[in-house]
């Protein structure tokens, strides 16, 4: 019997493409949807009511988040896949137990505010097509956990993605309105006012966009993945891109409402109100790529926030974790899914629910927590014993530093900014 | 019986009652031993960390560390081979609870006195000790229960800590391939590396037989290349075959030149078929005999063998050839009998009397074809033949089987039988 030691030419083919670039595109996921996840309901209302107070002039900001946003990433997604382990399980076996639980607690009170926040952008966003947010929200609930307890990971991963392709619709939003090319360059260079709305909205477009559950999940989701060192670099791309991609998103919508509310002086709270505020100016199909973007993008959110703070329970708290596990492999896993899922679609259909102050204690706690998380980070990425060759090179490191400390000022001067408002409330 | 968390931060002093410092960590000796003794202490004194070694220490209180001398070595603690840190290195992080065959996390450290030593006696998981940890401790001896781990039936993970410990790993033989599988599986690529690094070949292969795809392939790229050959050559050819294909090409090719050239050729043979066809789930140790041979020949045929292939039901009858060996398939199949035939038959019996026609599948159809045949003509393995009509193999029950049900199934049923 003959033994081939040649395969057939188009199996030869195929194998070498596989090898070329398909680990690029297999690496795709954990940073593309990690990014994503910060456009949600919360950021989607931050960009347009900064594009509608601030025009274009706030466009050179957001390259600099971007920036940050990249670098932050990179160090966990590189941690996970150095490591193998998620970011509370790094916590817990490297700091103090009693600093392990304020973070876990903190993060576990800020992810429940913003998935409430998803659902009520859901519901906005349906009600907007005039759909009863008493239909939407546990549909999309239910929907969001269906796909997520039943499927492997990689299936809820490749499902996440398609759905975060729902972005586009923010892309041709901005393209339709026709915005002026020379003012999106003008409001590329760094131009700075100094009152202090100004510096308000800088710190809400910084806080929107470095959340700490983005940093857990794009760890986690590495971990899951099975990414080694040797592989990072696909991942890396993953990750790079992802972030690029999601600033492009975030830019169309402040370009968006920038052409058409900002000349106006409209005034903006929530995204639904961005949203019924272009009709007028900018036409039905503006408004209705706005909904369907706002409900894209709130799914995606609802799906990958219960699933972050899961994912940081089970492994700061030692119980099996896993989308890939079945309910009886990973009881309390999926139960505690369910839970936060559930919760999140009860507790946004309460009527006369206050949005504004819910999502303004979220950021706060979020603005107390994303220091300690940044500072938590560095030091593990720095930790000789954990990443081997792997730490930050000097310049790295200074880059990551002055990241921490711009982050943490902002952070803090924002918590102060909503104290102060609280005692001496403003009329 | 004293926990490590009552002892930290706890004031040292010294044989004459002054303050030294506030102790941070213990360290003890891994060795073979089941108890491992304390080996000192730790102690800080805001400015410094030095080491204060077991028999400087006099008494160990629930409220101070008392010594027995005055004279101390400032010296900065260096860490040496063999010594691990109880809390940095152990508390807090997973180790595998060999009796209940899972990962679980220390949350307290339990030490007793053993012989005048004080030595690590187990570890606490239960979720009360890391409640008892959080609380202030005036809250603490109120918040009961306890589940304690013997450090006997513990499996330390050496990885966990930053300098070369002599762990034994005898206790993972314990563990079924697909138990072992399971850990490896959940462990970070660290930790799953260093327990498959302390397998002999066999339980390698076997383990690494059931363990998923993705971490599979990292750890034999990250082994050595002789190592991988060994265990590659454990594995049934098929998963050999499948794994390679994983691999990246460059790194398989070398394996593949360090294994024994007969194990390579079955493996090589195996890889020329599509990955789900027939060729590749078939098994190609068969037991041969030709028409007349008697079940006394067969019988004494199979107990001169040196390995008999597993699972083995029946015999397949073959036509005499150009080479007379019974070694080499590639003759036509004539039929098979089956093995309790075999057993019940008279030693006189040519093998033509008591063989049955069958039928069989190329190997070059896809392998569900294989399930259906053993289906409906309720056969234990159905014989594959090659273009040319020579027997090249066959497929048994449980490898249909495995190849039928999709690859979450399959977990799921291990898991249950766990």
């Amino acid at each position: 019997m003959s033994t081939p030691d040649v395969l057939p030419i188009h199996q030869r083919f195929f194998r070498y493409l596989r090898r070329s670039w398909w680990p690029y595109i297999l690496a795709i996921g954990p940073g593309m949807l990690a990014a994503s996840a910060g456009n949600d309901a919360g950021g989607i209302a931050t960009y347009a009511s900064a594009g509608a107070a601030y025009g274009f002039s706030l466009l050179w900001v957001m390259v600099i988040i971007t920036v940050a946003v990249a670098v932050v990433q990179e160090m966990s997604a590189r941690l996970g896949a150095v490591t193998g382990k998620g970011f509370a399980d790094l916590v817990r076996e490297n700091f103090p137990i009693r600093m392990t639980a304020f973070i876990m607690l903190t993060l576990l009170l800020a992810n429940t505010g913003i998935i409430v926040s998803e659902f009520v952008g859901i519901a906005a966003a349906a009600e907007l097509f005039g759909i009863s947010r008493y239909i939407a929200v546990p549909l999309a609930a239910f929907v969001m956990w269906f796909v997520i307890t039943r499927g492997s990971y990689d299936r809820v991963e490749q499902f996440l993605l398609v759905l975060s392709a729902v972005f586009l619709a923010y892309v041709a939003s901005a393209i339709m309105v026709k915005p002026d090319p020379h003012a999106i360059l003008a409001g590329l260079k760094p131009v700075f006012q100094g009152d202090s709305a100004y510096i308000k909205i800088i710190v809400a477009l910084v806080g929107t966009t470095i959340s700490p559950y983005m940093q857990l999940y794009v760890q986690s989701s590495v971990v899951e993945k099975g990414v080694s060192i040797s592989e990072f670099r696909y991942t890396r791309v993953d990750v790079f891109v992802g972030t690029v991609l999601a600033g492009i998103v975030a830019t169309c919508i402040i370009v968006a409402t920038a052409a058409t509310l900002h000349p106006q002086g409209v005034i903006i709270d929530t995204a639904a109100d961005a949203a019924m505020a272009l009709a007028p100016i900018a036409g039905k199909y503006a408004t209705e790529l706005f909904g369907v973007g706002l409900l894209g993008a709130s799914l995606l959110a609802a799906g990958i926030l219960p699933l972050s703070t899961t994912y940081m329970l089970s492994e700061s708290l030692g119980f099996e974790r896993g989308v890939s596990r079945s309910w009886q492999e990973a009881p309390v896993f999926m139960g505690v899914f369910t839970v936060l899922i559930a919760f999140g679609a009860v507790i946004a259909l309460i009527p006369g629910l206050p949005l504004i102050s819910v999502l303004v204690g979220v950021y706060v706690i979020n603005g107390l927590l994303l220091p300690i998380e940044l500072l938590a980070i560095v030091s593990l990425i720095n930790n000789k014993e954990l990443m081997g060759s792997n730490v930050n090179g000097r310049l790295h490191n200074m880059i990551v530093w002055a990241i921490v400390v711009a982050v943490s000022i902002l952070s803090l001067v924002y918590i102060g900014w909503q104290i102060f408002e609280w005692i001496i409330p403003v009329t | 019986m004293l926990f490590i968390s009552q002892l930290l931060h706890l004031p040292v002093k010294a044989r004459d009652g002054g303050d030294v410092g506030r102790i941070v960590d213990i360290m003890v000796r891994i060795d073979d031993r089941n108890y491992p003794p304390i080996g000192g202490i730790l102690v800080s004194d805001r400015r410094r960390t030095f080491f204060i070694p077991a028999s400087h220490l006099a008494e160990i209180s629930l409220h101070t560390i008392q010594l027995n001398t005055t004279q101390i070595n400032l010296e900065q603690f260096v860490r040496r081979n063999g010594e691990v840190l109880l809390n940095k290195d152990v508390l807090d992080h997973q180790i595998i609870d060999i009796n209940g065959r899972r990962i679980v996390r220390v949350n307290d450290i339990q030490m007793a006195l053993i012989d005048h030593d004080y030595c690590v006696v187990g570890v606490d998981v239960s979720p009360q000790a890391l409640l008892r940890r959080l609380a202030p401790r005036s809250a603490s001896p109120h918040i009961i229960g306890r589940q304690v781990i013997s450090w006997a039936d513990a499996q330390y993970l050496a990885s966990a800590a930053p300098v070369q410990l002599k762990v034994s790993y005898n206790r993972l033989a314990e563990f079924s391939a697909v138990d072992l599988a399971r850990i490896v599986d959940a462990l970070s690529f660290r930790e799953s590396a260093e327990i498959v690094a302390a397998l002999d070949d066999e339980t390698a292969a076997e383990t690494l037989e059931e363990v998923s795809d993705e971490r599979l392939v990292d750890l034999l790229e990250g082994m050595d290349q002789e190592r991988a050959a060994d265990i590659l050559e454990e594995m049934t050819p098929n998963a050999a075959a499948d794994l390679l294909e994983d691999l990246d090409a460059e790194f398989a090719k070398q394996i593949l030149a360090r294994m024994e050239p007969e194990e390579a050729e079955d493996v090589k043979e195996l890889l020329a078929y599509a990955e789900d066809s027939v060729g590749r789930s078939m098994m190609t140790d068969l037991v041969l005999a030709f028409p007349d041979d008697t079940v006394a020949d067969v019988i004494a045929g199979l107990r001169a063998r040196h390995e008999l292939p597993d699972p083995l039901t029946e015999i397949y009858v073959v036509e005499h050839s150009d080479h007379d060996s019974l070694q080499h398939i590639g003759s036509s199949l004539v039929g098979i009998v089956r093995l309790p035939k075999l057993l019940v038959s008279h030693a006189s019996t040519p093998m033509h009397e008591i063989l049955e026609e069958v039928p069989s599948i190329h190997a070059s159809d896809p392998s569900e074809i294989a399930a259906r045949v053993l289906g409906e003509y309720n056969l234990t393995a159905v014989p594959v033949i090659d273009d040319d009509g020579a027997l090249v193999g066959a497929v048994s029950v449980d490898d249909a089987l495995a190849e039928l049900l999709p690859d979450i199934w399959h977990r799921r049923g291990t898991r249950n039988f766990g």
